[in-house]
């Protein structure tokens, strides 16, 4: 296994070395090229997200130099970078893929985003030619891990940031949030983001207000401007003072005004309450100081979650995903070891195919030497001797083929040699492994240091 | 004074919860004596899958392990494949099609429930109210699993398609209320655990408040039809056999009486919309009254099917 990674990630290096050595969508073909062109190198793969810079490679023999490769692309100074960066080498390399790919090693662990990004890096490496026998097994098994650890573990179920929790929080309120009213007061960032996610998980209507009247109507017409999920949504700006005869009609309401009193009381949910035949109401306060008097949540039917409150959930959603990593990490630990057991009995490929070659030779030989004394077989005798005589080698090649599979199995490399001695396969198998070279294995490069 | 009542109220449910077992223990014992009847072995198999889905539903819903659910619906879906063949073998044997012994009401009414369970799983997904349906099932089938039941019955009344449907109709009324008052206490667990901010633990994977809701309101809405017309046409039979007479015996009036308080919980629930607490009171009262009718057996001189 000639896999070796190198990059840097937020655990190894500061925001200020990771954008230094960023690559752009727009790059990241190009940056694939020039990563498949150093020498050794004979398959590759760039992967760059907000987190993480990582280049990753196959090379025959695992000699590449990738700092001279990061020196040259990104033209910096590498002796300054060489502290931050990481290298791996062989099933560190699988190891390491696999826990990228399964959102272990992520910020967010459990975040569903990266294994989109790796999918995106892997399919610009295969339309550059990147991905051949060696990366591209690896890579298929890696997407087949990430789904594994997300299926049989629950790390990416509980949602960790506010606006998610939100989301989820209403869900367990309204269960669908298809045709539900959203009324957001103020123009906070976070509840935009929190309305914005409210929107796209269905909620058909919403109500925007704010003191000032025209920064509920700015902010309409970037809800309007914006298509959120493709959906038909009913987005209306409303005047301050018919505030309350909204928040009735709404379902959930977002508050993030900077108001320095409650502008939601007791009095006010109990009215709400009553108009909406005790339909539940659910209150998301991300004012500081609050917006929704705490007293709210006395009242049948209504449900106020403050800052801390949802805060609260998404640690404790975090340390829930921590403990679902642990069951991931064995998962993982379990699958290297199956994709090292497995490259190992791929080692013993090229002897098979060195023992059947070398064997049809000699039936071939056979054959052409007995030529003049088949001469007066008929068309259907002579069949019969070409079945007998396959038969044969196929009798006589079976025994050495199993203790090939089971020697590359089991990594025993001494019993591997004696056979390719006892079958004379030693130069076969050489040339048998490299009979047909992949695209990137031509050699469209200067040569690669012996 | 709480915790006085509270103990009272577990030794004497622990004591009927012994003298029932026993009670099902001897007429095993008596049952073994004798050959046994097929549908006693169609009902034990029944129950051995609704024992095991009622086992499995409660990792399924108490910490969320959705694996579980793989034996809980094909065990539950098995159970009631063969309390189905088993009412029918016994019903057969009876030579009658009306239920009306106890044990054939108990088997039917497990059915019944059981049916609704896995209707309201099929439309709703929630697989919640298994928690406390499915070990009730359970109970209501091992006294009927166990041996043949001895009374006997009259059979003027066996034939008759007017008391198939009375007795049809008034459970599904009861299986309907049933749901409802146990949708109404998740309702309770899940509003609390929202109000009190729980997210993680025990019930966290409860359906939606307002699924919760839905199942409660719609199963009530589906029983009160069952109930009048159950009402309707026991009315019909009573009129037909003792005369006007019958709606001053206590069974009958304290069915009129569940009946209006059940109009009552309807109306309320429809144009105030009653949830939380309040719903649980009032669905526990209806569902105490629909006990006290059954239980109002014992003084009813119209409602009499045993055999003099």
């Amino acid at each position: 296994m000639n896999f070796v990674l190198i990059g840097v990630n937020h655990k190894s290096a500061p925001l200020t070395v990771r954008e230094r050595l960023a690559i752009s969508p727009a790059r990241l073909q190009e940056a694939t090229q020039s990563l498949l062109s150093v020498p050794c190198v004979r398959e590759g793969m760039v992967l760059s997200t907000c987190n993480r810079v990582e280049f990753l490679t196959y090379q025959e023999p695992a000699q590449a130099d990738l700092l001279e490769f990061i020196r040259d692309f990104f033209a910096v100074d590498t002796t300054a970078l060489r502290p931050y960066m990481y290298e791996y080498r062989a099933s560190e390399v699988v190891r390491h893929l696999f826990r990228v790919a399964s959102s272990l090693d992520s910020l967010v662990v459990g975040e569903p985003q990266i294994l989109g990004q790796v999918k995106e890096s892997y399919a610009v490496a295969r339309s550059v030619g990147g991905m051949n026998s060696n990366l591209e097994p690896l890579m298929q098994r890696a997407f087949t891990v990430a789904r594994k650890v997300r299926n049989q573990t629950s790390i990416g179920i509980s949602s960790v940031s506010i606006a998610s929790v939100a989301v989820d929080l209403a869900r367990k309120i309204f269960g669908s949030l298809q045709g539900k009213t959203v009324l957001l007061v103020g123009a906070g960032k976070m509840g935009e983001l929190a309305a914005r996610s409210l929107m796209q998980q269905g909620a058909s209507t919403i109500y925007l207000c704010n003191r000032t009247d025209e920064r509920a109507v700015a902010l309409a017409e970037k809800f309007s401007s914006q298509k959120i999920s493709g959906q038909l949504h009913i987005v209306q700006s409303i005047p301050y003072s018919s505030l309350h005869d909204y928040a009735a009609m709404s379902d959930i309401v977002v508050s993030s005004t900077g108001a320095e009193t409650p502008i939601f009381n007791r009095q006010h949910a109990q009215a709400y309450a009553h108009r909406r035949k005790q339909r539940p109401m659910f209150f998301i306060d991300i004012a500081v100081p609050r917006d929704v008097d705490p007293e709210i949540d006395r009242v049948e039917g209504i449900f106020v979650y403050n800052i801390d409150d949802l805060q609260a959930v998404a640690v404790s959603n975090l340390s829930n995903r921590a403990r679902e990593a642990a069951d991931a990490e064995a998962i993982i630990r379990a699958e290297v070891e199956r994709y090292a057991k497995r490259m190992q009995s791929l080692d013993g490929v090229p002897s098979i195919v060195a023992l059947q070659k070398n064997l049809e030779e000699v039936r071939q030989i056979e054959l052409r030497r007995m030529a003049p004394r088949f001469a007066g077989l008929s068309s259907d005798q002579m069949q019969a001797v070409e079945q007998v005589t396959r038969a044969l080698v196929n009798k006589m090649q079976h025994a050495p083929i199993q203790a090939i599979k089971r020697a590359a199995q089991e990594g025993d490399r001494e019993t591997l040699a004696t056979i390719q001695t006892v079958f004379d396969l030693e130069g076969h198998s050489e040339s048998a492994a490299t009979v047909e070279p992949t695209q990137a294995e031509k050699p469209t490069k200067q040569d690669c240091p012996q | 004074m709480r915790w006085l009542e509270l103990t009272v109220f577990c030794v004497t449910a622990a004591n009927s919860a012994l003298r029932y077992i026993l009670m099902c223990w001897i007429s095993a014992q008596e049952s073994a004596s004798r050959t046994m009847a097929m549908y006693l072995i169609w009902l034990r198999v029944a129950l051995v899958f609704f024992g095991a889905s009622s086992v499995a539903v409660i990792p399924d819903v108490l910490s969320g392990q959705a694996r579980w659910r793989r034996l809980v619906l094909p065990a539950c879906v098995a159970a009631v494949f063969f309390n189905f063949v088993g009412l029918a073998e016994m019903l057969n044997l009876a030579h009658h099609w009306v239920p009306a012994s106890l044990h054939e009401i108990e088997t039917s009414f497990a059915l019944l429930l059981a049916l609704t369970f896995l209707a309201i799983y099929w439309r709703y997904r929630a697989i919640s109210l298994g928690l406390f349906v499915l070990p009730i099932i359970f109970l209501l089938l091992l006294l009927p699993a166990a041996g043949p039941d001895h009374a006997p019955l009259s059979s003027q009344w066996m034939h008759n398609g007017w008391v198939l449907l009375h007795i049809a109709l008034l459970l599904a009324a009861y299986a309907a209320l049933i749901f409802s008052l146990l949708s109404s206490l998740l309702y309770l667990i899940q509003e609390r655990r929202l109000k009190q901010k729980q997210v993680g633990g025990v019930f966290s994977h409860l359906p939606p408040l307002d699924t919760i809701d839905q199942i409660a309101f719609k199963t009530l809405v589906i029983g009160f039809p069952c109930m009048t017309a159950g009402l309707l046409a026991g009315a019909w039979i009573a009129q037909e056999s003792v005369g006007a007479g019958y709606f001053l015996d206590p069974k009958v009036l304290l069915s009129v009486g569940m009946w209006l308080l059940y109009v009552g919980m309807l109306f309320v629930r429809r144009h105030s919309g009653l949830r939380g607490k309040r719903a649980v009171y009032l669905s526990s009262l209806v569902f105490l009254v629909a006990l006290s009718v059954w239980a109002a057996n014992q003084f009813s001189t119209v409602h009499r099917f045993v055999a003099p």
